[in-house]
């Protein structure tokens, strides 16, 4: 499931040359992987389990910080989207799926809803108080949509990502989630500057077909 | 319904990662609603988001975070969410747009008519529904710059081929069209818009400065 992707991570040190194989290596060399992150959450859903809760805070907050300090927040932003995205986790714990989302996801859309807020707020004072949520997760309209639809929503998604090749999903949370300028995806990738646009379009095309193929 | 008309990846892509204007947003959140394919997109954009949070070089928070944060839980400090104004759902909007005001109806030309929506945060785009009388011809034109359009009613029709409800259409400065309004009922559409309008034509010079769009 997840793992395959949580595996391929960048290192600080990503101008090493070689192949995507090399700086991407498929082992485990992450043991927090195992922790049952759906599990903890559950905890807090059921019985308010604090122990479960800082478990996640240490692991997630820092991380949640890093990743909006990569995406251009300041410091003072980011530090507080990292908090009140524990603070939501905690409150929507009863609303998580985890057959619909993993635990990992759930709190990228957290993060990524509080940021929208910030960026909002911060453009104009009087901004009505709102819970986004509804936006971005619209109901969807086909009221035939049942849990069990929604899970194997879910399958499906997750059999399509683990088709797309680790370049094209690498290449894709480089440039879309990590922002990352074309330059700097070139200098990391070893490739031209000018092929970056299109290898971007390609991969997105090809995780659309496999989305598209798996129904 | 069969939705056949999508919006191009790049959109969907920067809307999954939080970071389309909001007026955009707005109306690439309608398509989505309406949409099981692009949700499918959606979703997997929302996993690989989830990748890069975990890769994410982890950045310490200030000396005693966690407590504050159990502190705040405590003291009940929330983010109070503003009741949904229920008027967009009452007029068969989606609900997206129940946490927006929408302004009053204004007419734009013959047969046309317009609702501005306010959009904390948009600086490229503004956002309004846009509502056009069964069989309306809108004159050819052409765009500064971009066009989000979500159909949420009706039909129109143009080189393009036709969109009806959840269909998504993208108008730019190098299209030239003139569509045409489906002549069973009246079409309602999303639309974010940078930019202007260009009417083509001595006609449509002539009559620009009467459309306020």
């Amino acid at each position: 499931m997840m793992t395959v992707l949580l595996q391929r991570r960048i290192s600080g040190h990503g101008r090493r040359s070689g192949s995507l194989a090399k700086r991407w290596p498929r082992v485990k060399e992450r043991p927090e992987i195992a922790v049952d992150w759906s599990g903890l959450i559950a905890q807090i859903a059921l019985r308010g389990d604090r122990e479960a809760f800082r478990r996640l805070f240490e692991f997630f907050a820092p991380r949640v910080k890093g990743y909006l300090l990569r995406t251009g927040s300041s410091e003072a932003e980011a530090e507080e989207i990292a908090q009140e995205t524990m603070i939501a986790l905690w409150r929507k714990a009863d609303r998580f799926d985890p057959a619909t989302s993993g635990a990992v996801a759930w709190i990228y859309t957290i993060a990524r809803n509080l940021r929208i807020d910030a960026v909002r707020r911060g453009r104009r004072a009087k901004r009505m108080l709102q819970d986004i949520e509804a936006e971005y997760r619209p109901e969807p309209v086909e009221s035939t949509e049942t849990t069990h639809g929604r899970s194997q929503e879910a399958a499906h998604v997750e059999a399509a990502l683990q088709r797309l090749p680790v370049q094209q999903s690498e290449i894709i949370r480089l440039s879309f989630l990590e922002e990352r300028p074309h330059s700097e995806i070139a200098a990391l990738l070893g490739i031209p500057l000018g092929t970056v646009k299109s290898r971007v379009r390609l991969a997105m095309n090809r995780l659309r077909e496999l989305l598209d193929d798996l129904k | 319904m069969t939705i056949e008309h999508h919006p191009p990846e790049e959109l969907i892509a920067r809307f999954a990662a939080g970071r389309l204007d909001p007026a955009e947003h707005i109306v690439i959140a309608a398509h989505v609603a309406m949409c099981a394919r692009c949700r499918r997109f959606v979703a997997a954009f929302e996993r690989l988001g989830g990748a890069a949070l975990e890769a994410a070089e982890p950045a310490a928070l200030a000396a005693g975070a966690c407590d504050a944060a159990m502190a705040r839980i405590d003291a009940g400090d929330t983010v109070p969410a503003v009741p949904r104004s229920r008027r967009a759902e009452a007029s068969g909007l989606p609900r997206t747009l129940d946490y927006y005001e929408i302004g009053r109806v204004r007419r734009v030309a013959p047969g046309l008519t317009m609702r501005p929506i306010v959009v904390p945060g948009a600086t490229k785009s503004r956002a309004f529904l846009l509502m056009a009388d069964p069989g309306t011809r809108m004159l050819e034109h052409t765009h500064t710059e971009t066009e989000l359009t979500c159909v949420l009613q009706g039909s129109f029709s143009h080189e393009g081929g036709r969109f009806g409800p959840g269909d998504f259409d993208l108008g730019d400065e190098t299209i030239d069209h003139r569509p045409a309004v489906g002549s069973d009922m009246p079409c309602v559409c999303l639309v974010a818009m940078s930019g202007k309008l260009r009417i083509n034509g001595l006609l449509g010079r002539l009559i620009e400065p009467f459309i306020r769009l």
